[in-house]
């Protein structure tokens, strides 16, 4: 009877387990968008210099969004929503190649760090006019290995069955122990302005909007 | 009996921890995942590899390196050797009353792998144009190998006793530039260097092979010392093989290098004959170069 009941306790912690971290993975009916890789994407960073204001620029971002139930324009659950973006920091292009490897070698240190990343859910959403939408992405933003929590307005426009999606925000290099150089050719702004203006199209084909 | 029982009992508990354990390291692993690299997420794009490089600017001190610039860039470089010795002390201010022998440069990349430059030096007023391309960049086990071919043309349009479009005012070179960099902190290379020509004032124009070796230890991510030195070939060339050493600092867009030398001449015709002085302290010339990277 011990026996059985041993095995009863164990069986039911086992089962408990395998359905609990089956769970994780039951996909969500709802709406999936990715970044469309073939669309001109653009992810620019501007820093404030005294000699000179310079940019850098990729078009080298991918991730998905997802809303849960009809999606962008219909019922959906923010909750239930998730996205995850990231841009491959060594093909940011400043013009200069040298301050192109300063950046990465110097400061992003892109060996260790490839990657800079935003994943979270959308925590707000209004549509503004058919088509057009005002959104607040709360999660956490990856760079240089350190992550911060961050809420990002972007804004959304249907493009067909596609999506144009804009944000513009700041970073802070010393919250993301990114060095700031001292001397006086180098010396560039704490805060860097970024700007991402990138597509996203349905998932497997769907119809987005 | 209670003693089995009690095992028993410790027996479920620690199965059930581990379990439980279990289950938690699974919601666990499914929550860090989600963090870092969703499930939902598959990357298409894989980080950018940069390009190999070993020394940073295009030229160590005189001697080219394989380092070209990116599509598009301009390069902007000017350039001084002081005539009086450094030894002449506070009398020529250690050389900085001069008078001095400069050169101004002017280099475009039409394409990554390719450099094209004009430069003036006013040493016999010779003009020099000539084009880089690196042809070879390799990770060769723990070492990059980075390969470039230079060629060039220059004219002096100022030599003594001779018309300015004399034929034999005209010199060709042509130069392979390998480069290495050890330990990611020490590039070294060699460039061996055909020159056709080699002195002007020579009735008849003779070639020589010249061995140029430098080499550049960054000390921090923007302060490096370099060196280098030229050996000359068949005895055409002048007495002295020249060297220089110096410090060299680089910005974003720029290279400050400093350095002492024992020989005067700037463009590669020149610079690459030898030198009149021996490598002595006494004779040694202080020298600069500035270049200034552009992008339009």
């Amino acid at each position: 009877m011990r026996r059985k009941s041993h095995l009863g306790f164990s069986s039911t912690l086992l089962l408990a387990g395998v359905v609990a971290g089956a769970g994780a993975f039951v996909p969500l009916e709802g709406q999936e968008y990715r970044v469309d890789l073939e669309r001109e994407n653009r992810i620019r960073f501007v820093s404030d210099a005294p000699l000179e204001d310079f940019e850098g620029v990729t078009d080298r971002i991918d991730g998905f969004l997802f809303l849960e139930g009809e999606g962008l324009g219909g019922e959906t659950d923010l909750t239930s929503s998730e996205f995850y973006f990231e841009v491959d920091l060594a093909s940011l292009d400043t013009g200069i190649g040298l301050r192109n490897r300063h950046m990465r070698n110097n400061y992003l240190e892109t060996d260790e760090f490839p990657f800079t990343s935003f994943a979270g859910r959308v925590t707000g959403l209004t549509q503004e006019s058919p088509g057009r939408f005002q959104a607040i992405a709360g999660g956490t933003f990856s760079v240089h290995g350190i992550e911060r929590e961050r809420s990002i307005g972007c804004s959304a426009e249907a493009m067909g069955a596609d999506l144009r999606v804009r944000c513009a925000f700041q970073v802070v290099l010393s919250d993301h122990d990114i060095p700031i150089p001292k001397l006086m050719f180098m010396k560039i702004d704490e805060v860097m302005e970024l700007d991402l203006d990138f597509f996203l199209s349905p998932a497997d084909g769907g119809e987005g909007l | 009996m209670a003693g089995k029982g009690y095992k028993r009992m410790l027996h479920d508990r620690i199965f059930g921890v581990l379990i439980l354990l279990a289950t938690g390291l699974s919601f666990g692993f499914s929550a860090s995942a989600a963090q870092d690299q969703p499930r939902r997420f598959e990357r298409r794009i894989e980080a950018t590899r940069p390009p190999l490089t070993a020394f940073h600017s295009t030229q160590a001190i005189n001697l080219p390196t394989a380092e070209t610039l990116g599509r598009g860039e301009w390069q902007f470089e000017i350039a001084h050797r002081f005539l009086p010795a450094v030894s002449e002390g506070s009398d020529a201010f250690w050389g900085l009353d001069g008078p001095v022998n400069m050169r101004l440069g002017l280099g475009f990349a039409p394409l990554d792998q390719l450099l094209v430059t004009i430069a003036r030096s006013n040493f016999m007023n010779n003009w020099d144009l000539q084009a880089k391309l690196r042809v070879l960049e390799q990770q060769a086990g723990p070492l990059p190998l980075l390969l470039a071919v230079q060629g060039g043309v220059a004219w002096s349009s100022e030599v003594p006793e001779r018309d300015s479009g004399d034929p034999g005012n005209f010199q060709y070179y042509g130069q392979l530039i390998l480069n290495t960099l050890v330990a990611d902190r020490l590039a070294v290379g060699i460039v061996p260097s055909y020159l056709y020509n080699v002195l002007l004032d020579r009735i008849d124009p003779v070639q020589d092979l010249f061995w140029g070796f430098h080499g550049q230890l960054f000390l921090t991510d923007i302060f490096s010392v370099a060196a280098e030195w030229s050996v000359g070939g068949n005895g055409a060339e002048l007495e002295h093989d020249a060297g220089s050493f110096g410090l060299e600092l680089e910005t974003g867009g720029h290279f400050f290098k400093v350095f002492l030398t024992n020989s005067v001449r700037l463009n590669p015709s020149q610079f690459l004959v030898g030198t009149d002085l021996p490598f002595e302290p006494d004779e040694w010339r202080l020298g600069f170069a500035i270049t200034r990277l552009l992008h339009f």
